[in-house]
């Protein structure tokens, strides 16, 4: 369980730093936009003062009228510090902040060029639809704050300029105001859930990208445990050959006379049938990983069975092997031979964790656990093992070791949950570790 | 004995067989070689042997078939398996069909050769329980399934047997009367120290069934339980090297 909530909220973690990176890219590329808009809306300013009021006559003297130099100068300078940002900082949320802002000053400029002309207040909502394509409210705040100040200014000290007559109603302003936060809100509202959207839409899309990485992973085990099967299958016949061989001549050799015509021989058959046994082993565990058996159930006591683990594993002279499993344990319905497998191969790795360098112990406890279940601990304190091979130790062909297949651990949790029980692993680096099976006592009972 | 037991050893793999026959003949016994269960048939025909140790996997008949051939034309000649695929239904039906054991290849022939001699000595599985209704159900659900068995209602009795009659598997209830199943089972492996012990209880006692699993009983098993469950480790216990 733990585990799995484990991977989800790091799930929700980077399906959060996708959506970051997704709105951070889509803001860019409509800064990007801006800046296209920002110079076109100059020039076209610059050109319309041009063509409308390009002179004035002030008495008998033609002069440029002020129109085109505040085209000109003013667009420039609304203009510029936002093209600048949208073309150096893109993505900055101090960027879209300056562009909005930038955005609607047009608008109050092109509002007092016209003199206030009603027509020209739609840029202002043309201007708030654009910017909501930053889906990103703080934007439309910035923009409509800029508007409402404006409004409000220029209402005290320049009412013609944006509302095109000298005395405008004194509640011009808000009714002003009110039409802009009207559409605020709709903008504002359609942002959030678009939002919501996206970040559901990063959320599937991580979730989906996991499950084909763990579909992935699954077929390529079943592909490698389908392979090994029959690699280990094939070899079983001429591993027995070979070892039958080795036996007789072995058997003819020292028992002949004169006695062994070469020591070396007789080291070699050892060798030959130590690794022999070695790839015995192999093979088992190969076949054992591949095609599972179903637990053949029966009372096991567990203290004998523990003694039994103990006669079998490899003695290290360090290490102490502890059984410490009292009498009195309620008996399982487990498959004996599975179990052992399972008990040697934990005790067996308790028993290397420790050092060579110092003496160490690995006791096997135990007791009933609650809900009809008894719990099995095999504890050592040898060098525990870090958080992140913890992780993986479960996983079939992770190993530390050298030798080995890395399907021991895989094999024995495989065992225990065909058993209907499960193993958890506590450990702390440097004080040792312990592995919990927890396992029903009768199969229909669950825990 | 006077002459050398005679085993037929049948397998196709020709490497395998050879070598097998070779460390058998080493240990003493006659061995005639069959590639496949129709030539080993055919041999039967007019020869006899004292064991039959059959490879399971083979073109054509399988081990399984020869046995069960052999077992249905009434020829009592102790069979075992040997195979190299631990999880084949095939090898459960042998087994419940009372094939004396199966030998997981690769396996030792040392191992293998204490397996064969006890098939050929022919041995009994007795079966103790003070409840006589209980002892003859289990005794002849054994016999049905073609084991040679012996039926004893106390431990005075079944002591007895043990000592007179070639018995290999004692299948004993943990509590009787006089001497209980533990005692019994102490008792039995000081005669014969070979013998395999199984336990079985009409209720939960841990720490009996602890107490005879930590004296070396082979199984324990809680009643009611189905013969097969009991046939498996009767064929099991006669496949493993001694205790």
């Amino acid at each position: 369980m733990n585990e799995r909530t484990g991977v989800d909220s790091s799930l929700e973690g980077r399906a959060n730093e996708l959506f970051e990176t997704r709105s951070r890219e889509s803001a860019a590329k409509v800064d990007r936009l801006f800046v296209f808009i920002m110079l076109g809306t100059w020039l076209l300013a610059v050109l319309c003062a041009l063509v409308i009021s390009p002179y004035t006559w002030e008495g008998k003297v033609r002069s440029t009228h002020t129109h085109v130099y505040a085209a000109i100068f003013l667009g420039g300078a609304i203009s510029s510090l936002p093209v600048y940002l949208g073309l150096r900082r893109p993505g900055d949320v101090m960027t879209r902040l300056v562009i909005c802002i930038g955005q609607v000053l047009w608008s109050a400029l092109l509002i007092h060029l016209t003199g206030g002309r009603i027509e020209t207040h739609f840029h202002v909502f043309g201007s708030l639809g654009l910017i909501a394509f930053y889906r990103d409210v703080r934007c439309l705040i910035a923009a409509t704050v800029v508007v409402a100040a404006d409004h409000f200014l220029r209402g005290i000290f320049w009412p013609e300029s944006v509302y095109g007559i000298a005395q405008p109603e004194w509640w011009r302003f808000l009714e002003h105001a009110g039409w802009v936060v009207f559409i605020d809100v709709f903008l504002a509202l359609n942002i959030l859930r678009s939002r919501n959207e996206l970040r559901e839409m990063c959320f599937a899309q991580l979730q989906v990208k996991e499950i084909a990485e763990r579909v992935g992973r699954i077929e390529k085990l079943a592909a490698v445990g389908q392979l090994a099967a029959s690699v280990g299958h094939e070899l079983r016949n001429p591993l027995a050959t070979i070892r039958n061989a080795h036996r007789y001549l072995r058997k003819r050799i020292s028992g002949s006379e004169p006695v062994v015509p070469d020591a070396k021989m007789l080291e070699f058959f050892d060798i030959m049938e130590r690794e022999m046994n070695a790839s015995s082993r192999i093979i088992s565990d190969l076949l054992d990983f591949s095609r599972p058996k179903e637990p053949v159930r029966a009372p096991c006591p567990i203290p004998a069975l523990v003694d039994e683990v103990i006669g079998v594993v490899p003695s290290r002279g360090n290490v102490r092997l502890v059984n410490a499993v009292p009498r009195t344990l309620p008996v399982p319905d487990v498959d004996k031979d599975q179990l052992r497998q399972v008990l040697v191969n934990l005790v067996q790795n308790a028993s290397e964790a420790i050092p060579e360098t110092r003496t160490g112990e690995v006791t096997v406890r135990a007791k009933a656990s609650e809900r009809g279940g008894i719990a099995i601990e095999v504890v050592d304190d040898g060098e525990g093992i870090p958080e992140s091979v913890a992780a993986k130790v479960f996983e079939p062909l992770f190993s530390t070791k050298t030798k080995g297949t890395g399907l021991g651990l895989a094999i024995v949790r495989d065992v225990i949950e065909r058993h209907g029980g499960r193993i958890d692993l506590r450990t702390s680096p440097g004080v040792g570790s312990t592995f919990t099976l927890t396992i029903p006592v009768s199969p229909g009972v669950s825990i | 004995m006077t002459r050398e037991p005679s085993i037929l050893l049948v397998d196709d793999e020709d490497g395998l067989r050879s070598t097998l026959a070779a460390n058998l003949e080493l240990e003493g016994f006659r061995v005639f070689e069959a590639r496949d269960a129709a030539t080993a048939l055919a041999w039967l025909e007019d020869n006899d042997c004292d064991l039959v140790l059959s490879d399971v996997r083979m073109p054509g008949t399988s081990g399984v078939e020869l046995f069960l051939r052999l077992r249905k034309s009434n020829r009592e000649v102790p069979v075992v398996l040997m195979t190299a695929f631990s999880t084949e239904n095939q090898v459960a039906t042998a087994i419940h069909h009372g094939v004396f054991a199966v030998l997981p290849k690769p396996f030792d022939v040392e191992a293998a050769v204490h397996t064969l001699r006890r098939a050929i000595a022919g041995p009994s599985v007795l079966v103790v329980d003070d409840d006589q209704t209980s002892a003859d159900a289990a005794a002849s659900a054994l016999e049905a399934a073609g084991l040679s068995v012996r039926v004893a209602y106390g431990a005075e009795q079944a002591l007895e047997l043990a000592k007179t009659t070639t018995v290999d598997v004692v299948v004993t209830d943990v509590r009787m009367p006089d001497v209980d199943g533990l005692e019994l089972a102490r008792r039995v492996r000081a005669h014969d120290p070979d013998v395999a012990v199984m336990v079985f209880s009409g209720y939960d006692v841990p720490e009996l069934l602890s107490r005879a699993a930590s004296e070396g009983a082979f199984a324990c098993f809680r009643k009611p339980f189905p013969v097969e469950h009991l046939l498996d480790r009767i064929a099991r216990a006669r496949a493993q090297a001694k205790a």
